[in-house]
């Protein structure tokens, strides 16, 4: 036995078939970027609809066979199957052993192949005592026929749904938070309960009619803690009125308590739950920009408006910048940019994620940068320098690019006061006013350019200026017209951008305008 | 009034470097500082008229002889006596081109309402290479070493004299390209004196008068400058 669990699970550890669908399996259940995970979920919650209206419709009609058989066995059979992906997507208990086994062989100490098994099993078995896993495990039963009573059961199917609402599980979570004095007033509540009930159970049990059971008693005393009052249950004699008394008093007072715990829990978090959502959604996006500082140069940024900036959100560590920026309508959330926590909630892996570091320090900047790229190198960082003397900083910090708004500016201002006319020009071209406007063609394979020469593209009768080409990171300035294109080239062109857009138009793939 | 004579106050961060560029192409360069330590290291780098004077006070300005200066140049390091002073010079003298710089829109805005005639803000040409950066890499990349001249690729100026074959002819006859340099643009005294795009798309004669800014390899562009300051070549085929 212990033999050949051992070679099957050898046998399992050296199928990369049996890994393949495991992980598949995983990533189905689990990981949000699967793409058939939507699917997977759309038809659960299908099911759940589904079975729970059926429930609802048998009360008053009599339901055909189909459709009680489709809600016995269909649906409990996909549900059996999800548990059981569960269950076996929890852990391994075949690499377990195999791990065991090699570690036993290399310290040459005795193979405890039970303890291992129990260990895994074990790991199963607490997962299986999940609030999930049992609310899993119930949505099956009511497939068991004979017992009507299970048909009860298919509400709990209901509660698979809670799986996929975050709010649920924020709610919870804010509830953790205040479990000292949730749990200080339930134990107050219990005792008030259990003493009154009791109290009028000996006190009336004889006398009322209506109060034949300790249960009574206790169900009266929470109906009138509650304030809902049914009034099924009523007290007949002095004494059990002034127990009511009390009871009504000290249930006001409690609920009011309760009540302010939780909202004072929800407005502490309130903060955080809607950066979560923020985050969440920037994750969904799966390309955005995070920009850091809320200073002259973001404002500038923004004003610019050249571009819709789609995916965006603004951190800063001051409340006071956070407020500004939220008050001129943009997405903004007080963090900190520079630590690792924060930034290791977006999702770099699968989301192509540029960082702007535009805060006026260039210690953070740095920071920042090294924070992102020791997070993931794929993180695209544009970084201000305000010191020209920290560019080399910067690029060892592994800055994609850099913004030297210092320089830049005294560069402006110099050509300003020594070639007046090429300011404008300059200006006008780095600023991207729409008569300067400098544009990329990339020429792919199937380009309508590729292989024909220089001077058989008009660019002058299409009012353009051809400055160049990029080829292999060489820039070859105003190349001879003999020059022919090749396959990814990028021409470096000028001009109004309708003449662009038309001239790239006439010049894409088979695409001709007739003239 | 003499055209290279420029008065800057203000010798912090940007003043430095202004300065130190304009001594280097050969501008009369005077410097006003209000600060101490400024002031010094402006006497140390070697400038010959360096004053230290309190630029909030008339008087002091009044002495400075500045309607003599081309351009009064305001890159103090304080925002707010940058403001005031560009203010104090346009109420003093109401001929003389101030140039200043500007650290946000709010001052971009109470500068130009000084009487400021150009206003360069510190972050909008930085602000507009992020777009770019994002759009369009390459592009950015080459610009930038033009305009810094890294590539030996650079931007240059070219007033068209008398007799040259550029004069009298349409700029879109002439095919710069093959004397390796590109026209960009041009400034057109018949048009008024206003700096035209090649790529607006509007039909050009050159006169002699007109400044054309053309792009190139500095010895190409100092060959073509050389070209057509050359009288009475109209024989040569282009």
């Amino acid at each position: 036995m212990k033999e050949f669990l051992l070679s099957f699970a050898l046998f399992l550890h050296r199928s990369p078939k049996y890994k393949a669908a495991k992980a598949f399996a995983k990533t189905l259940l689990f990981d949000a970027n699967n793409p058939y995970k939507r699917y997977f979920d759309l038809t659960i919650i299908f099911l759940v609809i589904s079975s729970v209206l059926i429930l609802i419709y048998e009360v008053k009609n009599p339901v055909p066979l189909w459709l009680d058989n489709y809600d016995i066995y269909v649906v409990s059979f996909i549900f059996a199957v999800e548990y059981l992906l569960r269950l076996w997507v929890h852990n391994d208990i075949s690499e377990m052993l195999i791990k065991e086994y090699n570690d036993a062989k290399f310290l040459g100490r005795e193979f405890s192949f039970y303890t291992v098994l129990k260990k895994g099993l074990l790991a199963k078995l607490k997962y299986m005592i999940t609030p999930s896993a049992i609310v899993d495990l119930l949505a099956i039963l009511p497939a068991y026929r004979p017992l009507r009573i299970l048909r009860v059961f298919i509400l709990f199917r209901v509660f698979k749904l809670l799986r996929y609402t975050k709010s649920i599980n924020q709610f919870v979570d804010v509830l953790v938070n205040k479990k000292f004095e949730l749990l200080t007033l339930l134990f107050l509540l219990l005792f008030i309960v259990l003493t009154s009930g009791i109290a009028i159970y000996i006190l009336e049990a004889d006398i009322n009619t209506n109060i034949d059971t300790l249960f009574d008693g206790i169900y009266w005393a929470i109906v009138t803690i509650s304030t809902v009052g049914y009034g099924d249950i009523s007290p007949v004699t002095d004494v059990g009125r002034a127990i009511s008394i009390l009871i009504i008093v000290s249930g006001i007072a409690m609920i009011s308590f309760v009540t302010s715990v939780i909202v004072s829990a929800f407005s502490e978090r309130l903060n955080e739950l809607k950066e979560d959502r923020i985050v969440e959604q920037m994750n969904k996006s799966k390309s955005f920009m995070i920009i850091c500082g809320y200073g002259q140069m973001t404002k500038m940024f923004f004003r610019q408006k050249r571009k819709h900036i789609e995916h965006y959100v603004i951190m800063d560590t001051d409340v006071a910048r956070v407020e500004a920026a939220k008050k001129d309508g943009y997405i903004a959330i007080e963090e900190d940019a520079s630590s690792h926590k924060t930034l290791s909630r977006f999702d770099a892996k699968y989301c192509d994620i540029t960082i702007l570091c535009l805060t006026s320090s260039d210690v953070e900047n740095i920071y920042i940068t090294l924070n992102a790229k020791s997070i993931s190198r794929n993180i695209k960082v544009i970084a201000r320098v305000n010191d020209p003397e920290t560019v080399d900083k910067f690029r060892y910090a592994g800055a994609d690019e850099l913004l030297l708004p210092n320089l830049v500016a005294n560069t402006m201002i110099y050509t300003a006061i020594t070639q007046p006319t090429m300011y404008k020009a300059i200006h006008a071209i780095l600023t991207g006013k729409s008569i300067a406007n400098i544009d990329e063609i990339h020429v792919h394979a199937s380009h309508a350019m590729m292989g024909k020469k220089v001077e058989n593209l008009a660019f002058t009768a299409g009012k353009l200026l051809f400055l160049g080409i990029e080829r292999k990171g060489q820039f070859i300035f105003n190349p001879p017209k003999s020059m022919e294109i090749e396959t990814f080239d990028v021409l470096l062109v000028m001009g109004r951008k309708i003449s662009l857009e038309y001239f790239k138009l006439q010049h894409e793939g088979d695409i001709h305008v007739k003239k | 009034m003499l055209k290279n004579k420029i008065a800057i106050f203000g010798y912090g961060n940007h003043g430095k470097f202004i300065a130190k560029g304009l001594l280097e192409d050969g501008f009369d360069v005077t410097i006003v500082e209000s600060e101490k330590h400024f002031f010094e290291d402006a006497q140390n780098d070697d400038f010959k008229k360096v004053f230290l004077a309190d630029v909030t006070k008339d008087t002091e300005l009044k002495k400075m002889d500045l309607e003599s200066f081309a351009q009064l140049v305001c890159v103090m390091d304080d925002e707010h006596l940058n403001v005031f002073l560009t203010l104090s010079l346009r109420s003093l003298f109401k001929d003389s081109y101030i140039l200043s710089i500007s650290d946000s829109l709010n001052v971009t805005k109470k500068l130009q309402m000084a009487g400021a005639n150009k206003v360069i803000d510190l972050y909008e040409v930085s602000a507009n290479k992020i777009y770019n950066i994002l759009d369009k890499p390459i592009a950015t990349k080459v610009l930038e070493d033009f305009v810094n001249n890294k590539s030996g690729i650079t931007f240059r100026e070219m007033v068209i004299p008398q007799n040259s074959f550029l004069d009298g002819v349409m700029a879109e006859d002439i095919d710069f390209s093959s004397h390796g340099v590109l026209l960009v643009g041009m400034i057109d005294e018949e048009l008024g004196h206003a700096f035209v795009f090649v790529t607006a798309g509007i039909s050009h004669k050159l006169d002699s008068g007109d400044t054309i800014v053309c792009l190139g390899e500095q010895k190409e562009l100092e060959a073509f400058e050389a070209l057509i300051k050359k009288k009475e070549d109209r024989g040569v085929t282009i």
